[in-house]
């Protein structure tokens, strides 16, 4: 079957350079991908797309994972499973390099140094990341003061599971759309 | 060990990262990855791994889980699959990375698409799109109280406070561009840090 082949071998040569160039997380690859699966490859339509992305969210896991579902798309099962080895495997595979050369260090004034600097920046990251997906958030106002009460609730009450605070809200919300 | 040699080099070191736990096996670090995995809904990995493995099981500290955000986020790929890449690493070396990224992975690969298949037969109806709305707006919460609960606290502390507002200010708000951030942000972080064990 060397159609198929070529749509996997397509696909290896899309999401490999993502892996090692979409820097800046999640949202970033997101765009890369929509980029590369509708406008040049053209392996689903922006509508097909943004269902995917829909699914995707639906999902447990990375969001990323959207890259399984267009290799599904693409090439199917086999696509699915090229794709996210070709997502994940290079970016990991430089991570844990880094990690292990940095690891070397530990123990070192600088080391412990650079740790320590870099945690409050991290932090910092977090709360971007939860402010980005806000703002890309379909739902409006409703999801703005939902993310803010769960928030509280969380703080609050830590040893409150998220897994029940997740279900009330979505109960929550799909309860109103009923109505 | 194949694994260690397959990732590349010599496996003496990444072993000598594991003594200050007593090791923890490969199938239980595969298995509370694969749960972490399949019960992650909201898409942010790094909040939902912090409740699990800081909070739950100890298995790495606040610190640990910071650097590794941070060095998942300036390295290009998903931030949530670098962050556990690192933390299997930090329990189990090679072999540790390779459970960990599995576990997290294969369970969502298989649902996503069993949810395409569905979804394929005939769309969702508006209620579903709700529900999902919803579930995203918890998990912005607990990656609200994550980053919140990891804010530098305490007089001593008001430097690093005000590296992560700014963080949160040029990144989240401002919506510049992460790398040169961090770029920027993170050697006046450093220094702050050297200057203030210097002075400790």
């Amino acid at each position: 079957m060397p159609d198929d082949f070529r749509t996997l071998l397509a696909l290896v040569l899309v999401f490999v350079p993502l892996s090692l160039l979409s820097i800046g997380g999640g949202a970033s690859l997101l765009a890369d991908m929509e980029h590369e699966s509708v406008a040049v490859r053209g392996w689903t339509s922006p509508r097909e797309f943004a269902d995917l992305f829909a699914i995707s969210r639906a999902a447990p896991g990375p969001g990323t994972m959207l890259a399984a579902l267009i290799g599904w798309k693409a090439a199917g099962w086999a696509g699915a499973m090229t794709a996210t080895v070709a997502l994940y495997l290079p970016s990991s595979l430089l991570v844990y390099g880094a990690a292990r050369l940095w690891g070397r260090w530990r123990g070192s004034l600088w080391h412990s140094a650079v740790e320590r600097g870099l945690a409050p920046v991290a932090a910092g990251l977090l709360l971007s990341g939860g402010i980005a997906v806000l703002r890309i958030s379909p739902g409006g106002p409703a999801v703005w003061a939902a993310a803010v009460i769960a928030t509280l609730l969380l703080l609050r009450w830590p040893r409150l599971h998220p897994l029940a605070l997740f279900a009330t809200s979505g109960a929550l919300f799909g309860a109103t759309a009923l109505w | 060990m194949s694994e260690g040699a397959r990732l590349g080099g010599a496996i003496a070191e990444t072993d000598a990262v594991a003594p200050e736990h007593h090791r923890i096996g490969l199938a239980r670090i595969f298995a509370a990855f694969f749960w972490l995995g399949v019960t992650s809904f909201g898409g942010n990995t790094a909040a939902w791994l912090y409740h699990r493995m800081v909070q739950r099981r100890h298995w790495i500290t606040d610190a640990q889980f910071l650097a590794g955000v941070a060095l998942g986020r300036i390295m290009p790929g998903s931030g949530g699959v670098n962050l556990t890449v690192q933390v299997g690493q930090r329990l189990r070396g090679s072999a540790g990375a390779v459970a960990a990224v599995f576990g997290l992975l294969s369970g969502p690969l298989v649902i996503v698409v069993a949810l395409a298949a569905a979804y394929a037969r005939g769309g969702w109806s508006p209620a579903v799109h709700a529900i999902l709305d919803g579930v995203a707006a918890a998990a912005i919460g607990l990656t609200f109280a994550t980053g919140l609960k990891l804010l530098p606290r305490g007089a001593a502390r008001l430097g690093p406070l005000a590296v992560a507002l700014a963080t949160v200010l040029c990144v989240g708000i401002l919506r510049w561009p992460m790398l040169p951030v961090v770029l920027c942000l993170a050697p006046v972080s450093i220094g702050l840090a050297l200057v203030q064990r210097r002075s400790a």
